[in-house]
């Protein structure tokens, strides 16, 4: 590369490290800051840096919120990949509609999160949508209680969530060398087969990334959690929002946050070094 | 709480463009003031006034805390004054300029909390009790329904520690701002006593399971009761006897406005008796006005809920700022009954 060059390359990829450092990497900075700080007698932060949030996170209390998140995320992230894996597949099949299915999938992003919670508590409610159909069906004879537990707040998250698991496998289906399959049928294997021995495999690294793209947000989810599990149940990213606000510790809910982080970066490398993928 | 109103807000923020016209900003609880009020005022002191709307009194503290909000008037609860105090973040009233404070509420006018009104004008009043399906016990005094073992699955507490636990520290005869461990660790113990009897910890989205029938007994907030009374027949509201809690929502006027005689004259107007009945009448709530009482209508003026007879009222208990210690505490409770 010749001087000239490395100098338009610098130019160029300015603008992405402004944008990096600014709104990723300093946001960051001071959340690590405050980590580090003493807690504002009414919130924010004071003098003198010490490390007491860091100590207070290993009660039990916290850890078992955690082991909690983790096993709820991971339940939403394994139902994902069933849901998703025969819709990317149906659309990377679907030829001239492509675009059509996949501006669907992305649809609900047009609205806000915060709305489309507010729908499925309108769905599960007693004398909701389900629960009114089921009993006019005569299936059930008085409501299921299906809003504010678990069940719902998964219902929920998987609905949220199934976008990213969708388009990673969409995108490596869409890749695949039709001619692998009629190859593999030729060879006498069942379509069953086809799909475990030589598709599933061909597919996997979308659906590591899309495991990836579903577990993270699900386990900082806080607004699924409160609203369809009534606040009965509470995930880490409910506990760092209270910090912030009523328990008015902000030092705390920082720590917690780097926490978080820094065990998600570390699965995240253990999961690339056990060969989970070409996430980079 | 109602989330549609922050659509309302942002048409708000829209509208406000460049203009001449002196400008005075106003952030306050949702649905708390007449629409009238504001035009009102805009038009009788010609000024441009922007109003935009919050839902607790957390998102209010953390918008104003940089001490560059852009704000000039706010509506804290009465026992938010102390730390935003504290912080620097309120300019004192000037009692001068408030010529008609004796238009306040008697008790209102020398509370504990400032004494002599330097920093907060009270606005409104709210506490929080019972409402319930009067079907299932029409006799109820007690925090005990919400405890009783055939309400299973058909009541809700308020998704607030502070409302929440100090509910609980109530129930046992405890005072409602109590720091102290042990009555803390009683009033674990009752809530995560009542957990597997609750449908959910809900505020604002009660109102509308009330109505339906879907729930039998909630922990709410007079306002909100009182609208969902309106929408059912079969729902009364009491103050329990163990006592209940009260606070006073004020406005203040920041350190940071650069329009401190404008926001004077905002305040002095809210006082003016038709005014302050007009957004009384619109927001549902106990106006700390008494001279604006006798304005409202019938049914508003001789509620029981929003203005009890002393004898209630004598079980009320102000909220009061909790110190760090003791908050810190209040929440590994909340997050251990809320972990159950």
């Amino acid at each position: 590369m010749t001087p000239a060059a490395g100098g338009l390359r610098a130019l160029f990829l300015a603008p992405a490290w402004l944008t990096m450092a600014g709104l990723f990497l300093l946001p960051i900075a001071v959340v690590l800051a405050y980590s580090f700080l003493t807690r504002g007698a009414y919130g924010g932060q004071d003098l003198p840096w010490t490390v007491e949030s860091y100590i207070r996170m290993w009660d039990p209390l916290y850890l078992g919120i955690l082991a909690r998140s983790f096993l709820l995320a991971g339940a939403v992230t394994v139902l994902c990949v069933p849901l998703a894996f025969p819709l990317a597949l149906f659309i990377a099949r679907s030829g001239r509609h492509k675009l059509l299915w996949l501006n669907l999938v992305m649809l609900p992003f047009f609205t806000s999160l915060l709305v489309r919670t507010y729908a499925w508590m309108f769905l599960l409610r007693d004398t909701g949508l389900v629960n009114t159909l089921l009993l006019k069906l005569g299936v059930v004879a008085a409501p299921l209680p299906l809003l504010y537990n678990d069940g719902a707040v998964i219902v929920g998250l998987v609905y949220s969530y199934l976008p990213f698991m969708v388009l990673p496998i969409y995108a490596t289906l869409e890749r695949i060398d039709l001619a692998l399959l009629e190859a593999a049928a030729d060879l006498g294997e069942r379509p069953w087969g086809v799909t475990r021995r030589v598709l599933l495999p061909l597919a996997r690294p979308g659906i590591l990334a899309g495991a990836v793209l579903v577990f993270i947000p699900s386990l900082g989810s806080y607004l699924t959690p409160d609203l369809l599990g009534g606040g009965k149940s509470i995930l880490v990213g409910n506990v760092i929002q209270n910090q912030f606000t009523t328990a008015r510790d902000w030092p705390f809910g920082a720590a917690l946050a780097i926490g978080l982080m820094l065990l998600v970066l570390l699965l995240l490398r253990w999961w690339e070094a056990r060969g989970g993928g070409e996430l980079g | 709480m109602k989330r549609r109103t922050f659509f309302l807000g942002l048409a708000g923020l829209a509208g406000c463009t460049r203009q001449q016209k002196p400008r005075l900003n106003v952030y306050i609880w949702s649905e708390y003031i007449a629409p009238s009020t504001l035009e009102t005022f805009a038009r009788e002191f010609g000024v441009h006034l922007h109003h935009s709307i919050y839902e607790s009194n957390e998102e209010l503290l953390a918008k104003v805390f940089s001490g560059n909000s852009g704000w000039d008037v706010v509506f804290p609860s009465h026992y938010f004054l102390k730390p935003m105090r504290q912080q620097g973040l309120l300019a004192p009233l000037d009692a001068g300029r408030l010529p008609v404070l004796g238009n306040l509420a008697a008790e209102l006018q020398h509370p504990a909390w400032d004494q002599s009104l330097d920093w907060g004008l009270p606005y409104m009043m709210g506490a929080a009790g019972v409402v319930h399906q009067q079907s299932v016990d029409a006799q109820a005094q007690s925090w005990d329904l919400l405890w009783r073992e055939d309400m299973r699955g058909k009541v809700t507490m308020l998704d607030d520690p502070a409302d929440t636990i100090g509910a609980a520290l109530l129930k046992l005869g405890m005072p409602l701002n109590s720091t102290h461990p042990q009555a803390l660790q009683a009033a674990k113990e009752a809530l995560v006593a009542q957990k597997r009897l609750l449908r959910a910890y809900l505020n604002s989205e009660a109102r509308q399971q009330l109505v339906a029938g879907e729930l039998h007994a909630s922990h709410l907030w007079t306002t909100t009761s009182l609208l969902a009374m309106d929408d059912s027949d079969a729902l009364a509201y009491y103050y329990p006897r163990e006592g209940f809690a009260r606070y006073a929502d004020c406005a203040v006027v920041l350190k940071e406005s650069t329009r401190k005689h404008l926001a004077h004259e905002f305040l002095n107007f809210l006082l003016r008796p038709e005014i302050a009945a007009a957004n009384a009448e619109e927001s549902f709530t106990t106006t700390a006005n008494e001279a604006a009482r006798t304005l409202l209508p019938q049914e508003l003026r001789d509620s029981a809920a929003l203005y009890p007879d002393a004898a209630t009222l004598a079980r009320g208990q102000w909220f009061e700022a909790i110190p760090p210690d003791a908050q810190r505490l209040r929440d590994r409770i909340w997050t251990e009954v809320k972990a159950r």
